[in-house]
C-alpha cells in the first residue's frame, strides 16, 4: 500500500506552472483543480459552458424551493456533499476530448438534472421540513435497488427511492461523507467487517437522516445479505406499511419464475391497496416502449466497445447506465433524448475510427463492484496507463426487452429485469453468473486485462478469490487485483487502489505511464 | 451431578463427522445426504433409504487454503467446511442439498461443485431458492423447490423412494426425536436443572450429525436416566441465560459459558434446538411436502427472514424464552463475519434491553471459541451484571415491603 504519510506540499507555485501532465493541475490532498484543463480552445470553452449548465441546473434546483432546500442543507449532513458536483464532474471528465468530452458531459448533465429533481422533491415532501405538504402522501419509497419501472403504471404517484440520495450518490460525490454515519452504525453495534453499503444505509438511519416521506415503502432483499438485513432498521426509522419484494436468488433458472412474477403482482396490488391509485396498463406500456428505445441505445453503445474503435469508456459509461437504469423507469424522456443525442456523436466517431483517449494500450473490462468512493478510478486507469475499461459489471445489468402489449408477460418481464438489478451479478445466482461470464465477457469484447475489484467485504466475491485466481491464471490474461472497501476510503484509500495498479504495470508488464504526473499522488482529503 | 451414561460415547462422535454411525448407516446401504441449514428441510434428508448429516468440521486446525479460496473475510465455518472437503473430510456424501441462504456458505457449496471435491461419480449438490417471507404463494415455491431440488434428484439419481408415504415415515422418525428432545429439555425449565446446557447441547448435535435410527435407542436411555438425575444441591451456576445467535456447532461454546458462571437454558441457534426440535403435525387434507415446508418456514428463526411479521417473531420467541425458561438473560452471539447476524445482534440486543426490558450482552466469536479469553471475560461481566440487577430488584421488593 502505498505511504500516506506525505506532508502536503505548497500548491502555491503551481499556479504559474504549465504543468508536465494531468497531475499537475490539482492542489495536493484536495484533487481540487487549480484552473480548468486545456483541452484545445473548442474544448476547452465547451467543457467551461457545460459546468456553467452544472451551476445553472443546481442553483434552479434552489430556487424552486428556496426555503426547504436550505433546511435541507442544514438539517442533513449528506446534502453538502452534493454542492460539490461540479467537482465530481471535473473528476470524471479529466483527459477527455472531443466526442468523448461531449457524451461524457451529457450523461452527467442527465445525472445532476435527475439528482437535483430527486433533491428537490426530498426536501418539499420531508414531514420534517413541511410538515403537512402535499407530496408525501403520494410518493412510494421504493428500495434503491428497485428500479422505477413498475412506477410507470401510477403516472399519478412519485417514486423515490429511499437510500439514494442519502448514502448512495452522496458517497460519490464525496469519499467523506460515508465515514460518519459508518461510526454511527458500528457504535451502535453493528460489526465494522460487514460491508459498508448496507452498514452505512443503517447508519443513516440511526442517525434519522433520512427524509421521513411516502404513503408506503417496498423493501426487497436485493442485492446481498447485508442489504436484507439493513431493512429492519430502515422499517423502525420511517413506521410506514411496507411490502418485502422478495427476488428469487437462483434467478438464472426457469423454475422460480413464476414465484418471481407473482411476487411482481403483489407488489402492485399492495401499492394499489396503499394509495388507492389503479395500475395504469396504457401508461405502463408506453413507458415501457420508451425503455426499449433506451435499450437499443444502449446496446449500441456495447456493440461499438466491442469494435478496435471503441468510443464510451471510462466512469460515464457505468454511472449513467446505473442511473439511467435505476431513475429513468422508461417514463422520463428527457434520458431518451439524452441517448439519441450521445448516439449520435458517438456513432459519427466510430465511423471516423476516433481514438478514445491519448493511448490506447490495454482492452479492460472491470469486474465486481466499483469503490464507490473512486467512481473515477477508469478515468485515472485510462489517462495514467492507457487501460480503456471497454466493459463492466455494472454496465451489464438487465438487458432484456419488454413486451409492450401482454400483462401476464408484464409481470414476469418486471421479474426478470429485476432479478438482474445492480450488483445481483456478485452476489447471487451461483457462480457461474459472475465467473463464467467474466471470461465470456472478456472473449467478446477482446479484452487483454482484467481490473477485478476485491471489495474486500463483500462475501458473496470473496467466497471466489480462489477460483477466480485459478482461472486466470489457466487463461493467461492481466488480471490485476484491486483491494478496496466500496464506501470506506478510510480502510482502503484511492492512492492505495492506483497503488495496486502502478504495481502490476511496472513490475509484471513493465510499462511507463502514459501520464507519470498521475503515477502518485496524494488525495485523502478530496471529495 | 452424575454423569450421563452416554455423553461421554456422545462426546467422542462428535469428534468426527464422519463418525462411527454415519460409517454404520453407509455399511447399511444408506445413502447420506450433506446439509448445513435450517431452509433445507432436514426431515427431507432422511426420506428413504437416506440419511442426513449436517456438516460440522470438528478439530479444526488450518484454513490456510480455504483462506487462498475464500479470502480472510470469510466465516470460519463456511471455511472449515471447505478445508475439511479440500482435505477428503466428506467424500462419504452422496450428495450435498444446498441452498443460497447465505452467501458465505453457498459459495462453500459452489467450491465442492467446482473443485470435485467429493471423489463419487454420483455425488452432486442442489441448491435449493428459499423466500424471504410466509406467505402462500412463496409456502408455494419453496415446497417446488424441495420438490426439485431435493427429492426430484435424489429419485433421479439415486432411486430414492420420495412417495407420501416414505416423507410420513420420515416425519415420524423425526418425530420421535424431538419428542425425546422436548422431554429432556423440559428439565431445562427447573429451578435447579438436572441437565446442563452442555450437555443438552451433545445431545443436540447428535442428532443432526448421526443418522436418527442409529442414536434413538441410546436417547431413549437418556431421557430414562434423567427422569431420576438429581442435581447437586447447591446450584453450580449464578445465572441462567439464553443463548441466540448463528451458526453454533462448538459444545465447548456452552461450556465456556458455563465455566463462567451462567447456565444456559434455551437454545436459540442454528444447531440449536429452537427451533429444530419441534414435532411436524401433519394432516391428511393438505399436501404432505407442503405442510413439511410450510412447518419449516414458521418455525425458522433466521434474520433472513425479512418481513416485519417475522422480524417481531424473533423477538417474541426470545422475549417467551426468557420467561418460559426463568433466564435472566440473552447472550446474543454471532459468528465472525456474518452478514446476517451481524447486523441481527446489533438490533435485537438493543431492542431486547431496550424494548422488552430483558437483559442482553452480544459477542461475536470464531468457529472454535473454547480458547477465547475475551469471551470468558465478556460472559463473567455478563453473569455480573445479572446478579447485581437481582440483588437490586431484590433489595427494591424488600423496600416496598
Amino acid at each position: 500500500m502505498a505511504d500516506n504519510s506525505k506532508k502536503p506540499k505548497s500548491n502555491f507555485g503551481k499556479l504559474f506552472k504549465k504543468g508536465e501532465g494531468l497531475g499537475d493541475l490539482f492542489y495536493d490532498n484536495y484533487n481540487l483543480e487549480i484552473h480548468r484543463e486545456w483541452r484545445g480552445f473548442k474544448d476547452t470553452f465547451y467543457d467551461y459552458y457545460r459546468w456553467l449548465v452544472t451551476w445553472k441546473d443546481m442553483i434552479v434546483m434552489v430556487l424552486k424551493a428556496p426555503i426547504s432546500t436550505v433546511k435541507g442543507i442544514w438539517k442533513y449532513r449528506w446534502m453538502s456533499s452534493y454542492l460539490t458536483i461540479p467537482a465530481f464532474i471535473d473528476r470524471h471528465i479529466s483527459g477527455l476530448k472531443g466526442p468523448q468530452l461531449r457524451m461524457a458531459h451529457l450523461h452527467y448533465n442527465m445525472i445532476v438534472k435527475g439528482g437535483c429533481d430527486i433533491i428537490h422533491m426530498s426536501f418539499v415532501a420531508d414531514e420534517k421540513i413541511n410538515p403537512k405538504n402535499k407530496y408525501s402522501k403520494k410518493i412510494v419509497l421504493l428500495d434503491e435497488l428497485i428500479p422505477h419501472e413498475v412506477m410507470a403504471g401510477f403516472p399519478n404517484l412519485i417514486a423515490m427511492n429511499t437510500q439514494t440520495m442519502p448514502i448512495f450518490l452522496a458517497s460519490m460525490v464525496d469519499q467523506l461523507i460515508t465515514p460518519p454515519y459508518l461510526e454511527e452504525i458500528e457504535a451502535y453495534g453493528v460489526p465494522a467487517d460487514v460491508c459498508p453499503l448496507p452498514s452505512a444505509e443503517a447508519g443513516v438511519a440511526v442517525a434519522d437522516d433520512y427524509p421521513k416521506m411516502g404513503i408506503c415503502m417496498i423493501n426487497c432483499n436485493m442485492p446481498c445479505d447485508g442489504s436484507i438485513m439493513t431493512t429492519s432498521f430502515q422499517d423502525r426509522r420511517f413506521k410506514l406499511p411496507s411490502y418485502t419484494y422478495s427476488v428469487p436468488l437462483r434467478y438464472n433458472e426457469e423454475d422460480v419464475q413464476e414465484y418471481a412474477a407473482e411476487e411482481v403482482k403483489q407488489m402492485i396490488e399492495f401499492i394499489e391497496e396503499q394509495t388507492g391509485e389503479k395500475f395504469d396498463w396504457d401508461a405502463y406500456f408506453k413507458a415501457m416502449h420508451t425503455y426499449n428505445q433506451q435499450l437499443d441505445y444502449e446496446l449500441q453503445k456495447w456493440d461499438v466497445n466491442k469494435t478496435p474503435y471503441p468510443q464510451m469508456t471510462g466512469a460515464a459509461f457505468w454511472l449513467y447506465r446505473l442511473f439511467s437504469y435505476h431513475i429513468s423507469g422508461g417514463y422520463d424522456n428527457r434520458f431518451l433524448k439524452v441517448d439519441k443525442k450521445v448516439n449520435k456523436i458517438m456513432m459519427k466517431a466510430y465511423e471516423k475510427k476516433t481514438p478514445c483517449s491519448k493511448e490506447m494500450r490495454h482492452r479492460a473490462i472491470v469486474w465486481s463492484c466499483p469503490a464507490n468512493y473512486y467512481t473515477n478510478f477508469a478515468a485515472w486507469l485510462e489517462n495514467c496507463w492507457g487501460i480503456n475499461v471497454v466493459m463492466d459489471m455494472e454496465t451489464m445489468i438487465s438487458y432484456l426487452k419488454f413486451n409492450e402489449t401482454d400483462k401476464e408477460q408484464a409481470y414476469r418481464d418486471l421479474a426478470l429485469t429485476y432479478e438482474r438489478t445492480t450488483m445481483r451479478k456478485h452476489t447471487k445466482g451461483g457462480y457461474r453468473n459472475v465467473v463464467d461470464e467474466l471470461w465470456r465477457i472478456v472473449e467478446e469484447y477482446n479484452a487483454d486485462t482484467v481490473i477485478m475489484y476485491d471489495q474486500i467485504s463483500c462475501k458473496g466475491m470473496d467466497g471466489l478469490n480462489g477460483i477466480f485466481d485459478d482461472q486466470a491464471r489457466e487463461r493467461n490474461i492481466n488480471f490485476i487485483w484491486v483491494k478496496q472497501d466500496l464506501m470506506d476510503p478510510r480502510t482502503i484509500s484511492r492512492r492505495d487502489l492506483r497503488e495496486q495498479v502502478n504495481k502490476y504495470m511496472t513490475t509484471v508488464l513493465q510499462e511507463e505511464p502514459v501520464d507519470a504526473t498521475l503515477v502518485d499522488f496524494e488525495d485523502d482529503l478530496a471529495w | 451431578m452424575k454423569d450421563l451414561k452416554h455423553l461421554f460415547y456422545f462426546e467422542n462422535l462428535l469428534q468426527e463427522a464422519n463418525n462411527e454411525l454415519v460409517q454404520k448407516a453407509k455399511e447399511d446401504g444408506k445413502l447420506v445426504l450433506g446439509y448445513t441449514c435450517y431452509h433445507v428441510p432436514e426431515v427431507l434428508l432422511n426420506v428413504g433409504n437416506c440419511v442426513s448429516a449436517r456438516l460440522r468440521a470438528p478439530r479444526t486446525g488450518s484454513l490456510d487454503i480455504a483462506t487462498y479460496y475464500m479470502s480472510p473475510f470469510l466465516c470460519g465455518y463456511s471455511k472449515a467446511l471447505l478445508e475439511r472437503g479440500i482435505e477428503g473430510g466428506y467424500n462419504f456424501l452422496d450428495a450435498l442439498m444446498a441452498s443460497e441462504t447465505c452467501s458465505e456458505m453457498n459459495r462453500t457449496y459452489e467450491h465442492f461443485e467446482v473443485l470435485k471435491l467429493v471423489p463419487n461419480e454420483k455425488f452432486f449438490v442442489s441448491f435449493m431458492d428459499v423466500p424471504f417471507k410466509v406467505l402462500p404463494h412463496t409456502v408455494k415455491h419453496y415446497a417446488k423447490q424441495a420438490r426439485i431440488k431435493i427429492l426430484d434428484r435424489l429419485s433421479e439419481v439415486y432411486g430414492v423412494d420420495t412417495s407420501d408415504e416414505a416423507l410420513i415415515k420420515a416425519v415420524e422418525e423425526h418425530n420421535e426425536v424431538c419428542r425425546l428432545m422436548k422431554e429432556i429439555g423440559e428439565y431445562r425449565k427447573e429451578d435447579n436443572p438436572r441437565i446442563t446446557g452442555y450437555e443438552y447441547h451433545i445431545l443436540s448435535l447428535i442428532t443432526y450429525c448421526c443418522p436418527k435410527y442409529l442414536i434413538l435407542d441410546k436417547l431413549r436411555e437418556t431421557a430414562e436416566e434423567l427422569k431420576t438425575r438429581k442435581p447437586d444441591d447447591k446450584k453450580q451456576f449464578r445465572a441462567k441465560i439464553v443463548v441466540v445467535g448463528s451458526e453454533m456447532d462448538d459444545p465447548d461454546f456452552t461450556k465456556l459459558i458455563e465455566e463462567s458462571g451462567a447456565l444456559v437454558v434455551a437454545d436459540r441457534y442454528c444447531f440449536g434446538t429452537i427451533p429444530g426440535r419441534e414435532e411436524i403435525k401433519l394432516n391428511k387434507d393438505e399436501d404432505i411436502l407442503q405442510q413439511i415446508c410450510l412447518h419449516y418456514m414458521k418455525t425458522s428463526e433466521c434474520p433472513r427472514y425479512m418481513a416485519q411479521d417475522k422480524v417481531l417473531q424473533r423477538r417474541k420467541t426470545v422475549e417467551n424464552l426468557v420467561k418460559e425458561y426463568n433466564a435472566e438473560g440473552v447472550l446474543y452471539e454471532q459468528i465472525k463475519f456474518c452478514e446476517y447476524w451481524g447486523y441481527e445482534r446489533a438490533l435485537a440486543s438493543h431492542e431486547m434491553t431496550e424494548e422488552y426490558g430483558v437483559p442482553s450482552a452480544s459477542v461475536d466469536r470464531q468457529y472454535t471459541a473454547s480458547s477465547s479469553g475475551q469471551l470468558r471475560t465478556r460472559v463473567q461481566a455478563f453473569v455480573e451484571s445479572l446478579e447485581i440487577k437481582r440483588i437490586a430488584k431484590e433489595r427494591e421488593a424488600k423496600q416496598n415491603g
